[in-house]
């Protein structure tokens, strides 16, 4: 009896310990397959297995042992990513009083536990983008994280430091004047000039120190070779002879020139935000400069200077794409136009919408956005590709998501009709092969 | 004597034939679209509205369109009366409080928020673009007593071209915006007090005083001015509806948020809303209450509160609640006829009827797809804006 007991408990757990894991397969069957990347494939199949697309297509292989979800006549979709988020993130710990603090990660900040990220979810939002607020010039590097409902703030991370977040020219307290910016600007760059400084430093330490290394090691072969020879005997003789190589004293170690050194070294894209047209060519004049990765970030006038953005290949994160999003519209969005991002892909500027919304659950209208978007003459499939590959691939994580290709993570939506249709309602979210949210029918 | 009479005779003709033809020509119009939304009378699919004179002069399937009419032909397009915002602070500052607010004085009834309108102010082109034609202009949210709303078409500089309701009721603020640490009122208790002050001073008002705040409070407390209290926790709107019991105002709610926690009260006594645009919430509980209230009966109009949200997205938030359980039928109602009811303007706006103010909208796509997008917006027959050709 207890034998049995056993038996089947272990049975028990074992089939929820592979559940766990996601190695059932599963196929999405006869849906409107959005690729993103590619054609739309219609009555089209999607395999899953391991939580990664298998397969898809018309004539997908399904074996014996998947479970079937059908899609027929149902839109399928890659999950949508809001790249300026906040879900997530203490509303205290956005914003640091010191103004250049990126070595600050905004991981530290993270707030798992909070509920109100699966009416997020059921708007078929998958990952989000969060990074520090906007009060210090640079704030600190941002993540790219995955509504995959864990408790474990690591385990929501997709991509840690994805950017460091700065800002030229924002207001506070509705106040702006230009020599504020022009401070923004300047101290931004001596940062960065700062940061060369310490790069050459610690090159020049570097050299030293393998000099000393070198001269040393010729020193201590002689002194063995000296020994053996002379046994010893001359004691005296050897003191007189030669000067101890003075190892070089190494430079303190500073958090912010490490980090920002990653920047100049391309490692890591520096992130502005920038809303009027004067800190927009600051941003881009200290990229030209400096010779690194830029993010323009929010861009609010940048449709009046589409075409020098363009120009220079710079990806943007265009939002909001209206100010009824945020709380209190300041100065900044006096120009703000809704066909912003409209214009800005039309002169052919690589670009990702977000919401930039009030609060964290805001990042459930990116699809409203992208509709708004649509409105004010973006084209339907570019703001598709803005709310999913696009922002994939300016934060590096194109790889994993964004699109529904084979390889890529199972992160994928069902819908009742077009994305961007008012009643279109979302049926159910899949992250890396696991249904995380299924509406009820019984309405 | 004859020929002078004659002379006057051929005078007047000739100016009334001169009258006649100065009116009729430019503001004479035909328009055949694929889907008219009367609004009123339900949808008419490839129908034609015949304006005359800046008026609707005919609607219908196929109405005899005079020769001499221009026709614009619409093919798949929908036509949809010009949306009126019921409450919004447009054509002022950005910054916005420095031109709503008055915050010396916690009464101030005699305000007019007309004198700070701009009718050319740069939002109101971008109104104009999203196909807002009519707007109710509001005074600020802090002060208790906070004055003069006023209807505006958004057409025109001369005043008489704009200008529907100089005075179209006060505005109460009983939000929590309205305590002051540094003046009355500091408490929800003291501020209410200090509003039933003033409503007792008009009772008592006679006709020798001389005090324009006191005579407008009359007219308040007589019933003869309606009053747009702002409201929106259910302690702040039951204390609006005590004050409206008490004194037997002629009432609207403004903001409502929790108006669905006590929505059977706010029907019963046949109080309309003006519900806070739905992009100031988030909460799937919070965007779902203005369709519980309109379910319990309740009249509802929507607001854009504007520059607090975007203007333009007066459309935006009647989706919102639409995508959210409220009746798509009402959605649009609650941005045209409804709102022109509540605000006493339907006999001339909110519907496309034959005799109405010819207030268009035309849009690309069903009025609520956000991805439709408005073409051409037309008022008093006159086309004010024209969108590129797609």
């Amino acid at each position: 009896m207890i034998k049995r007991i056993v038996i089947i408990s272990s049975l028990l757990f074992l089939c929820a310990f592979t559940n766990a894991l996601g190695a059932e397969n599963i196929a999405i069957q006869g849906g409107n397959i959005l690729t993103i990347s590619g054609d739309v494939i219609e009555h089209g199949t999607i395999l899953i297995k391991d939580g990664k697309i298998e397969a898809l297509g018309r004539d997908v292989v399904i074996p014996s042992d998947t479970r079937t979800i059908d899609a027929k006549d149902k839109f399928v979709m890659p999950g949508r990513i809001d790249a300026q988020s906040r879900l997530y993130v203490i509303e205290s710990e956005l914003n640091e009083s010191r103004a250049i603090t990126p070595d600050l990660n905004i991981l530290d900040a993270l707030d798992p536990f909070i509920k109100e990220y699966q009416e997020v979810l059921a708007q078929g939002v998958t990952t989000i983008y969060v990074t520090p607020g906007s009060h210090s010039l640079l704030g600190g590097r941002g993540a790219v994280l995955k509504l995959n409902g864990s408790k474990t703030a690591n385990k929501i991370v997709l991509k840690a430091d994805v950017a460091i977040k700065g800002v030229i020219g924002i207001s506070s307290n509705n106040q702006s004047s230009s020599l504020r910016r022009l401070e923004h600007y300047s101290s931004i760059r001596e940062a960065l000039i700062a940061t060369q400084g310490y790069m050459q430093k610690k090159r020049k330490y570097e050299q030293e120190l393998s000099e000393y290394k070198k001269k040393k090691a010729e020193q201590d072969k002689q002194k063995k070779d000296d020994e053996q020879e002379k046994g010893k005997k001359d004691d005296e003789q050897e003191k007189g002879k030669k000067e101890k190589p003075k190892r070089p004293a190494k430079p303190k170690r500073n958090p912010t020139y490490e980090i920002l050194a990653k920047v100049l070294r391309k490692e890591i894209p520096l992130q502005i935000e920038a809303h009027r047209v004067d800190d927009i060519l600051n941003a881009l004049r200290l990229a030209d400069e400096f010779d690194f990765t830029l993010i323009l970030d929010k861009c609010t006038e940048g449709y009046m200077i589409a075409d020098e953005i363009a120009r220079r290949k710079v990806p943007v994160i265009v939002g909001p794409v209206s100010t009824s999003f945020v709380d209190m519209p300041k100065l900044e969005y006096r120009n703000h136009d809704m066909r912003n991002a409209a214009i800005l892909s039309k002169e052919g500027v690589k670009l990702a919408l977000g919401v930039s919304g009030r609060d964290g659950i805001s990042s459930k209208f990116i699809a409203l956005a992208a509709a708004m978007a649509v409105a004010n003459d973006m084209d339907k499939d570019v703001a598709l590709r803005a709310i999913t590959l696009t922002p994939a691939e300016i934060l590096g994580v194109a790889d994993r998501i964004g699109s529904l290709e084979v390889g890529k993570d199972a992160d994928i939506v069902i819908l009742s009709g077009h994305p961007l249709d008012t009643f279109t309602q979302v049926e159910m979210v899949l992250i890396e092969g696991k249904t995380v949210y299924e509406r009820k029918t019984t309405q | 004597m004859k020929q002078k009479t004659l002379l006057i005779m051929m005078l007047s003709l000739s100016f009334l034939c001169h009258g006649l033809w100065a009116a009729g020509s430019p503001k004479s119009l035909a328009i055949r679209a694929g889907k008219i939304w009367t609004v009123t009378n339900g949808v008419i699919t490839d129908g034609v509205i015949i304006i005359k004179n800046g008026k609707i002069d005919a609607v219908g399937k196929d109405p005899r369109i005079p020769r001499t009419v221009k026709t614009l032909e619409m093919p798949g397009k929908h036509v949809i009366p010009g949306l009126i915002d019921a409450h919004c602070h447009l054509g002022l500052s950005m910054d916005i409080f420095g031109e709503i607010e008055e915050t010396v004085s916690a009464i101030t009834p005699d305000m007019q928020i007309l004198d700070a309108f701009n009718p050319l102010a740069e939002d109101v082109k971008k109104a104009l673009r999203s196909g807002v034609t009519t707007v109710l202009l509001a005074p600020g949210y802090k002060n208790p007593i906070a004055g003069q709303t006023a209807i505006v078409k958004l057409y025109g500089v001369k005043t008489d071209d704009w200008l529907l309701k100089r005075n179209a009721g006060i505005k109460f603020s009983l939000g929590n915006e309205a305590l002051m640490s540094d003046r009355r009122p500091t408490s929800r208790s003291g501020l209410m007090a200090l509003i039933r002050e003033e409503l007792n001073k008009g009772k008592d008002y006679g006709e020798n005083k001389l005090d324009p705040c006191g005579e407008i409070l009359k007219r308040v407390v007589e019933g003869k001015l309606p009053v747009y209290l702002y409201c929106n926790t259910v302690d702040e709107i039951v204390a609006a509806i005590r004050i409206i019991d008490e004194y037997e105002l002629n009432a609207m709610l403004v903001g409502t948020r929790e108006g669905d926690e006590v929505a059977n009260m706010i029907a019963e006594r046949n109080i309309p809303v003006i519900y806070m645009p739905c992009l100031f919430l988030s909460k799937d509980k919070d965007l779902k209450r203005v369709g519980k209230i309109a379910g319990a009966g309740v009249k509802v109009a929507f607001a854009s509160f504007a520059p607090r949200t975007n203007l333009s997205d007066l459309r935006t938030s009647a989706i919102i609640a639409a995508k959210y359980g409220f009746s798509p039928e009402l959605a649009l109602k609650s941005l045209t006829i409804n709102t022109a009811e509540i605000l006493g303007i339907a006999q001339r706006l909110g519907s496309i009827e034959k005799g109405k103010d010819a207030d268009l909208v035309i849009l690309n796509g069903d009025p609520l797809e956000l991805t439709s997008r408005v073409g051409m917006v037309i008022i008093n027959g006159n086309i004010v804006y024209q969108g590129e050709e797609k």
